[in-house]
């Protein structure tokens, strides 16, 4: 007797979604792109709104799809678009524009399980670009929660079985993310880094970023000081210097047009200048993305950091802007005397002033000069005119008209830092001193806690330089002979009235604990997870005292370590899924049900142990009353509970071991 | 490029596929998934995000962005993890077939595969498939039992054996295929088509005339209970083992039968053999739902005069056999 099955080959048709997949996909895709409407154009995001809130509405009231030969045109519009807004389609804004667009009109023509899969991996992908413009610990808590949004909503997809509701697939999800975080843990610290970038990155300056900038007018830095964003942090090898010493030195202006100040492109230093110094201080600068290319160091930098140069003004300047937080070692001299040589033709320019305003300033600075026969004594008498007559150091000066300096030193007399470093270097001009003015930070809050000093934007200072003879570029802050409180105690305590301060030290102790405590946490995250570069991976790894040194022993280590965590999880795994033992309630009745099987009825394992009964009695022909008891035992053994579990199972073990089939027969 | 994947996939699918058989023996009892009979590759998504992983990996190292990197892991320690999680959602399942009921070809047949867990851990979205037919999917719960039903199409009557079933699983990420190959050793009896439709003219048996007693829903003395069979009026089910949660049952009684037939192939009107058996189909069913005693005579068996399920079964059986054709075309699946 030939028996056969010939079954007729076709194609799987393919699997049409749920509804209720589009729309968990519709909401991952949403709570992805929610950060990035920010850096999305207005259109690109409405567009996606619109395509979601379509497909959605179509699934639900039975819409006509869209069609599909309009899509082609659809996405090249899109390309176009995309073009149209940035004049590229390759970079960071570019790329996450695109790549929205794509998917809205993924959305559009989603309808088979593997198009809904598909929009899964464009989310994970989205999420991923978040960090291309932000790293903080918020935003990675956010992401976080959304790969496990996203994560669930792979699984439901594969789950298929809609009975599950949203908590118990987060749970799976949780449970699968949380499986991988070792694993991303060995890997993240022993894959070895390569050092980037692997092709050249378009060299954007970002906007929008609170900082210094490349000019100074009166005004600009008090803005400033309303912000409490943190600039950089620091973290000293040794002590940490006295408050007045701390001045981080930025962009350096020497160019005036009589009412701003600006940088003055000057050439690299090809080597460090001459000077007696000794004891530097070394210290690690976390500096946070500002957009300019300056680095802060203390004044005066004694060593250069990668990718960086120091220019003939002494300023730390960076080869590409700081996009990205920035962590480098540095040491300073406080205390320093330049060797005295600088360019005639700069130190000429150092004391162009523009000839039409601000007359009086350059007046009294000419007169000066004819005075005294040493610089050093015009220097004085400048600081000493600032000191004793009725000079107001306040964050809200008087608005100055076309010829500020004179308005300020003769009329209102009452300045920020700027007004004072300003009028100064116009008076040094005029004296015929070259001066120029500096800006950066000064002072910092230290946090105990972590052993750091928080620099905030609210630190943003101006002071001066000025060029004397014999003994080169000096540094002299007018706002110290003014308010010497600013430089020794921080703005907030020189002006307690018109500024609530930043510091943290001076809230309520918990609350001051708290905020310290974030801020350590946030410093040890710059540290450990953002800056977890080549170098730091080579120096870490090397620290380890496992002696790990190289490409090659990382991969050895990381084969290993893998290894031995996919070996626990086999084991665990295998724990989890061995067969459990038999229950007791089981094992009393496995004789009844051999005695059966052998007399011809065997048990299907679906089938519940009343319908079998049922089905033996039907067979047989009469009931068993003796099965029927006994089985409705073991229900009540396995199923219910609040009876007297010993004496029941041995009540259930008499029956058992009474009953025979030929009872039955 | 589908082209080329298909003369790819074709020559290494089947000899993979030979080299599966042979190690997946057909089997009569229970087949308990093991390592040895389980096979597992990335699907077409796993190799998407494969190529999302390496894009990633790149824009990390490019723009030498940490928590880039740390997603990147993240998401190859999910890929990993699943990967290994696919393969434990199928190993250690214990999958059963019995032999399916027969049925009348042009009805629907049940291949009822028991899974059963013996682990804690529920097991989501076991797919099982019945060659190219669209696969079923069923849950089974930790140290529970699952059914999956793939109801097949009949169309010509026999006796054959089943066809291997790929069980699948794709969770929890989809990326990954695990799979096991079940070849269990079931006959399928398909009887033939009953004819209804054609005047019967069987011959009366006198010499059996109406002594034996048969089971019957309207006679007089109470004499069991059976399973309720469709179309049987609902007076008779035994509400009280209902109530038990027994099931439709119907209570029987013990009554007189009606005269007896014998149904013989030569006296049957259709000119085809396959009329005839369909003929001979209607007879023995009309004959044992009417509760008679009948005798059947095919030209190469005679079965003497009975009743009961047993002769039934018997009779149905020698008719779905009688010279059965090398090959046909019998089943198509669809699962429910």
């Amino acid at each position: 007797m030939q028996a056969t099955t010939n079954l007729p080959i076709h194609r799987i048709g393919e699997e049409v979604a749920s509804n209720r997949a589009l729309e968990a996909v519709s909401i991952s895709f949403l709570i992805a792109m929610l950060p990035h409407l920010a850096h999305l154009p207005v259109w690109v995001s409405m567009l996606a709104l619109f395509a979601i809130g379509w497909r959605i509405l179509q699934a639900r009231a039975q819409l006509w799809p869209a069609p599909k030969w309009l899509l082609v045109p659809l996405i090249m519009a899109g390309g176009i678009g995309v073009f149209a807004q940035y004049w590229t389609i390759v970079g960071r804004e570019p790329g996450l524009a695109l790549l929205t667009v794509m998917t809205s009109f993924k959305f559009l023509e989603t309808r088979t399980h593997r198009d809904v899969l598909l929009l899964i991996f464009l989310c994970y992908f989205l999420l991923a670009m978040h960090f291309l413009f932000g790293q903080s610990i918020q935003i990675a808590i956010y992401m976080f929660g959304v790969l496990i949004i996203i994560t669930s909503t792979l699984i439901s997809i594969n789950q298929r079985d809609d009975s599950l509701t949203f908590l118990p697939r987060i749970k799976n999800a949780s449970r699968l993310i949380a499986l991988s975080i070792p694993i991303m843990i060995v890997l993240f610290v022993l894959v070895p880094r390569i050092p980037g970038p692997l092709w050249g990155l378009t060299q954007e300056q970002r906007g929008g970023v609170t900082g210094l900038s490349e000019t100074m007018s009166p005004g600009q830095i008090s803005n400033l000081i309303t912000s409490n964003e943190v600039a950089f942090r620091v973290t000293f090898d040794g002590p940490i210097p006295a408050q007045q010493q701390l001045y981080w030195r930025g962009p350096v202006m020497s160019a005036f047009n009589g009412n701003t100040w600006f940088q003055v492109r000057r050439k690299k230093l090809e080597q460090f200048p001459q000077m007696e110094a000794s004891n530097p201080v070394d210290y690690t600068v976390t500096l946070e993305p500002h957009g300019k290319s300056w680095i802060f160091g203390l004044d005066l930098p004694a060593q250069l950091i990668d990718d960086s140069y120091l220019s003939a003004d002494f300023q730390l300047t960076s080869e590409k802007p700081v996009n990205d937080l920035k962590r480098y070692d540095l040491s300073s001299y406080l205390t320093y005397k330049l060797a005295v040589d600088e360019s005639f033709d700069y130190l000429v320019k150092a004391t162009e002033l523009p000839a039409d305003k601000n007359p009086k300033t350059r007046a009294l600075g000419q007169q000066w000069a004819r005075e005294f026969k040493n610089d050093l004594d015009i220097v004085n008498q400048a600081l000493a005119m600032f000191r004793n007559e009725p000079y107001v150091y306040t964050l809200r000066p008087p608005l100055l008209g076309d010829n500020p300096s004179d308005e300020f030193l003769f009329d209102t007399r009452r300045g920020f830092c700027e007004h004072y470093a300003s009028s100064f270097a116009l008076l040094m001009r005029a004296a015929g001193i070259p001066a120029r003015v500096v800006t950066g930070y000064q002072g910092g809050e230290v946090n105990a806690l972590g052993g750091h000093l928080i620099v905030r934007q609210s630190d943003a200072h101006a002071w001066t330089e000025v060029w004397l003879d014999n003994r080169g570029w000096i540094r002299i802050d007018p706002t110290a002979a003014v308010s010497p409180d600013r430089i020794e105690n921080g703005l907030d305590q020189a002006l307690p009235d018109e500024l609530a301060t930043f510091r943290i030290s001076t809230r309520n102790p918990l609350i001051s604990r708290l905020l310290f405590g974030w801020d350590h946490i946030q410093n040890q995250w710059n540290t450990w997870v953002l800056n977890y570069n080549q170098s730091r991976q080579n120096r870490f790894l090397r620290n380890l005292g496992i002696g790990i040194q190289g490409w090659g022993d990382m991969i050895i280590y990381l084969v290993f370590t893998m290894v031995c965590l996919l070996g626990l999880y086999g084991l665990v795994g295998w724990y989890r899924q061995r067969p459990q033992p038999p229950r007791e309630h089981d094992r009393i009745i496995a004789p009844v049900l051999h005695k059966l099987a052998k007399a011809g009825f065997p048990r299907n394992p679906s089938e519940d142990l009343i319908e079998f009964a049922d089905r033996v009695q039907q067979a047989i022909g009469r009931q068993d009353i003796e099965l029927e008891k006994l089985v409705r035992t073991y229900n009540k053994i396995k199923y219910a509970s609040g009876y007297d579990r010993p004496v029941i199972l041995a009540r259930f073990r008499r029956l058992c071991e009474r009953w025979s089939p030929a009872g039955a027969d | 490029m589908a082209t080329l994947s298909l003369l790819l996939r074709n020559p290494f699918k089947q000899r993979m596929q030979a080299w599966i058989e042979k190690r997946n023996p057909l089997t009569g009892g229970a087949v308990t998934l093991t390592n040895r009979r389980l096979y597992i590759l990335p699907t077409r998504f796993g190799y998407i995000y494969a190529l999302m992983l390496f894009i990633l990996l790149l824009a990390a190292i490019n723009y030498q962005n940490s928590m880039a990197y740390a997603m990147t892991f993240l998401l190859t320690a999910l890929g990993m993890i699943s990967l290994w999680q696919t393969h434990n959602n199928l190993l250690g399942l214990q999958i059963s077939l019995n032999s399916p009921e027969p049925t009348f070809a042009g009805d629907h047949l049940t291949l009822a595969y028991q899974l059963s867990n013996p682990a804690k851990a529920t097991r989501y979205a076991v797919g099982i498939q019945y060659e190219e037919q669209p696969p079923g999917y069923v849950r089974v719960d930790g140290e529970a039992t699952g059914e999956l039903r793939l109801k097949l199409a009949t169309h010509q009557r026999g006796l054959y054996k089943t066809a291997a079933v790929t069980i699948f699983t794709r969770y929890p990420t989809g990326l990954f295929h695990a799979w096991g190959l079940l070849r269990f050793d079931r006959d399928i009896l398909v009887y033939p088509k009953p004819d209804f439709d054609a005047r019967l003219e069987p011959s009366l048996n006198e010499a059996f005339d109406g002594q034996a007693t048969i089971d019957t829903t309207d006679g007089d003395d109470f004499a069991g209970l059976r399973g309720h069979r469709m179309g049987e009026s609902l007076r008779h089910i035994s509400w009280k083992a209902y109530a038990q949660g027994r099931g439709m049952l119907t209570k029987t009684f013990q009554g007189h039968a009606s005269p007896s037939l014998n149904i013989r192939w030569q006296d049957m009107s259709a000119p085809s053999p396959e009329g005839k058996l369909s003929q001979m189909t209607a007879m023995v069913v009309q004959a044992h739902q009417s509760g008679r005693k009948y005798a059947m005579t095919l030209p190469s068996i005679d079965i003497e005069l009975a009743d009961g399920p047993a002769h039934y079964a018997h009779c149905l059986g020698q008719l779905a056999i009688f010279q059965q054709a090398e090959s046909g075309r019998a089943f198509h699946a669809s699962h429910d």
